[in-house]
């Protein structure tokens, strides 16, 4: 039977959470969360706030207990973002390294890897990044140059990461890079756990459109990396990114939950702005087009849900999530254009006019829309390749 | 949670595809009437029947096979994806649901006896609520027998009716009478809108002679509003999907330029905003027909308005479904207009599509005001 319901035991789940949260979710930590990790201070406090959630059993949920997490199922999971994300939390500093890089270091690494790494990424005593994102390595991931020669117990790694998220503050970093120039692109691929305080790496910030430094370009020259750093199989570094990936089957929830909060916030920035003694959020043309991204809102959650449905039921969950980011793209930019349309370049200390402008990045970061969209004719709709 | 379609759903859906291709196809069935006032036969009406299909919301002691909306929705699908130009949704759901809202109190009562012809295929019903005034002349009080005077200006369905379900005003309550059609003081003008392929028609009740169902709640009225949006939008979303699938199938085979036009990415990206929005509208009608039965009414509605606010970007698929396909588009003879005119037809049913997004816009503001604030 369709059901959108969730067990009692997941709503328990959700109200315990919720709880916890409640009191610990200090009024510090919400000013962290709104000032985002590029501002040095708001980074510390979001580190202690990792800190107090590993402590709690509520950093990483979906590990298993042996490493420190609670074994979640999919709908904790899931209740878990939609709870975290509406309570305004902060992402964790390590998001990309608790949801993408755990995963693969479980399954391919080595227990004295695991035991000296999975606890400090969980409490953000190390920050993690990741070396995918090259130059001339985009939206064509496969394409990456970044070489890694082996000579003797080492591998020699030379190159060039870009869009490093948090490349600039980080300890580890999981690299993918070039270990067989000669084989298909997809198969000359390896995967490094590289100690990014390794002579001949140089992290510089790159800052992006709103000035703000959230990424990094990340130069390898000649760095020297112990053979034991290799992830998986050799050449095999396609296989490490692509099953990784499929782990975080909740994930798509963050998609929904963090654009129905944003509109809710654009919507309550609207009920106290005022125009000519008049609530902005009044006036019939904001409420047609606050109504147009609230049903969009509304049915990608539905696109969301189906998408972890189908994971967890024997569904195919491609066409729905690969549908679900192309349409939270395109609708996180349609908020913050209302947003910027109808309170103005100054409100809110202006941070509708740097959300106006962040939001390009969403229908590029991780694959652009235009990519997702050819991918999705050929793969969904069987359309042919030119 | 489990938003997978189930095994039994996958069979009906197969088994109302099979039956409507061979027994009422696009070119056998719908087109010869699309001038025509009722759009169905007996031979296509029984048939429906026989499939157990006209009972299927019946409830089982009325004799029907008492399932959710959510097979509904399944059958409403395959309506759509067909241009099934008869009076099933108006018959099987709206008056159906209607009726057995009122039914509860047992076997014996005029709504129960109506539900069970339905359930045996032996009428078509339809409700007139919608878009006039009609009021009951008669004993009133507990007299089942009264006369209606009024108009009503767009029903579905009412030239193939052979029972009108009609709210009239008696007092301050709102009443169910049920009339046969035809018979005097019942005067019906079948309407020809652009689609041919959803029957509707004018009801003008001069004295009409009817027979008291029960007083309909308020909230029975709002639950009605809801069934024939979210009944409507299961429907447009198979015409939806199957425009959708016209044009891709066409773009993998039409050449020019020595290769399919399937294989440029202009195209195929027009081909995915379809798709987009054909899964989005289907999110929403998975989530409102499961609503329509299990959720509170507040969430019900909310789930069948977003519905209709999203109509017009679903007609949009029609539009781009002929842009895919070009001239051929464009022609009478292609089935791609019959599926652009349903999707518009459900664009304007109820109001335009506009003022629902205000709606929601304004519940949106309200839910906000009223939320505990957390900025």
């Amino acid at each position: 039977m369709v059901d959108f319901s969730l067990p009692a035991g997941t709503e328990r789940f959700r109200a315990e959470l919720r709880a916890w949260l409640a009191t610990s979710l200090t009024d510090d930590v919400l000013a962290a969360a709104r000032r985002g990790p590029a501002d040095p201070d708001a980074f510390e406090t979001i580190r202690t706030w990792n800190r107090e959630l590993a402590d709690a059993g509520w950093a990483a949920i979906s590990w298993p207990r042996a490493y420190g997490g609670r074994g979640a199922t999919v709908l904790e999971q899931l209740v878990y973002i939609e709870e975290t994300v509406r309570a305004r939390a902060p992402m964790p500093l390590n998001v990309i390294g608790l949801n993408n890089i755990a995963p693969a270091l479980m399954q391919y690494g080595n227990e004295e890897q695991k035991r000296a790494l999975l606890p400090r990424m969980m409490r953000a005593d190390d920050i993690w990044c990741q070396g995918m994102s090259e130059p001339e390595a985009g939206s064509d991931l496969a394409s990456l140059r970044t070489r890694a020669v082996r000579d003797g117990d080492h591998f020699v790694v030379t190159g060039q990461k870009t869009w490093t998220s948090l490349g600039h503050r980080a300890d580890w970093c999981q690299l993918y890079v070039r270990s067989d120039p000669e084989a298909p692109k997809h198969r000359g691929i390896s995967c490094l756990v590289v100690d990014m305080h390794l002579p001949g790496i140089d992290a510089r910030p790159l800052p992006t459109l709103t000035g703000e430094t959230h990424f990094a370009e990340v130069f390898f020259d000649d760095v020297r990396v112990p053979a034991d750093a290799l992830l998986g199989p050799l050449h095999g570094g396609w296989q490490v990114a692509t099953t990784t990936l499929s782990h975080e089957r909740a994930n798509a929830a963050r998609l929904y939950a963090e654009l129905q909060v944003r509109l809710e916030e654009v919507t309550a920035d609207l009920l106290r702005a005022e125009e000519d003694g008049a609530s902005v959020a009044n006036d019939p043309v904001t409420l047609h087009r606050l109504g147009e991204l609230a049903v969009r809102a509304a049915f990608l959650e539905g696109l969301c849900k189906r998408s972890i449905s189908a994971g967890l039921h024997g569904g195919d969950p491609f066409a729905s999530a690969s549908l679900a980011k192309t349409v939270w793209g395109e609708l996180g930019q349609d908020i913050a254009a209302l947003a910027y349309d109808a309170l103005g370049p100054d409100a809110a200390g202006g941070r509708w006019a740097d959300a106006r402008l962040a939001a390009r990045s969403l229908t590029i970061a991780g694959g652009t829309t235009q990519i997702n969209k050819n991918i999705t004719a050929q793969r969904v709709l069987g359309l042919p390749r030119r | 949670m489990n938003l997978e379609p189930t095994e039994e759903q996958l069979a009906l859906r197969d088994s109302v595809r099979r039956f409507l291709a061979d027994k009422a196809p696009i070119a056998g069935h719908v087109r010869p009437l699309l001038e025509d006032p009722t759009g169905t036969t007996d031979d296509v009406w029984h048939g429906l029947a026989e499939l157990g299909a006209t009972g299927l919301l019946v409830p089982a002691e009325h004799g029907g096979a008492e399932m959710s909306m959510a097979e509904a929705g399944v059958v409403l699908e395959e309506l759509g994806r067909a241009l099934y130009p008869g009076p099933w949704q108006s018959t099987a759901v709206i008056s159906a649901r209607l009726l057995a809202r009122l039914a509860d109190g047992g076997d014996g009562s005029e709504a129960a006896k109506l539900l069970r012809r339905i359930a045996e295929g032996s009428v078509i019903a339809t409700v007139a609520a919608h878009n006039g005034t009609v009021t009951a002349n008669g004993e009133g009080g507990d007299s089942a027998d009264a006369v209606l005077f009024g108009d009503v200006a767009s029903v579905p369905d009412a030239a193939a009716a052979g029972v009108l379900l009609v709210p009239a005003a008696e007092g301050d309550r709102s009443v169910l009478f049920a009339l046969e059609s035809p018979s005097p003081g019942v005067g019906i003008a079948p309407q020809h809108p652009a689609d041919g392929t959803r029957k509707r028609g004018a009801v003008v009740l001069q004295g009409a002679p009817a027979c008291r169902l029960g007083t309909l709640s308020p909230g029975a009225q709002g639950a009605l509003v809801d069934d024939v949006l979210v009944a409507s939008a299961a429907d447009a979303l198979g015409a939806a999907q199957a425009v959708l699938e016209l044009a891709v199938d066409y773009a993998k085979v039409r050449v020019q330029f020595g290769a399919p036009i399937g294989s440029f990415q202009a195209v195929q990206h027009l081909c995915v905003d379809m798709l987009e929005t054909v899964e989005l509208a289907r999110s929403g009608v998975v989530h409102a027909l499961w609503a329509a039965d299990a959720a509170d009414p507040e969430e019900r509605h909310l789930a069948a308005v977003r519905l209709k606010a999203f109509a017009g970007r679903l007609a949009a698929v029609g539009d781009t479904a002929i842009q895919v396909l070009g001239g051929i588009g464009f022609t009478w003879e292609h089935d791609a207009h019959l599926y652009l005119k349903r999707l518009l037809s459900w664009s304007a049913l109820l109001g335009s599509p506009d003022h629902y997004l205000q709606e929601l816009g304004s519940r949106l503001v309200q839910s906000v005001q009223t939320a505990p604030s957390r900025t």
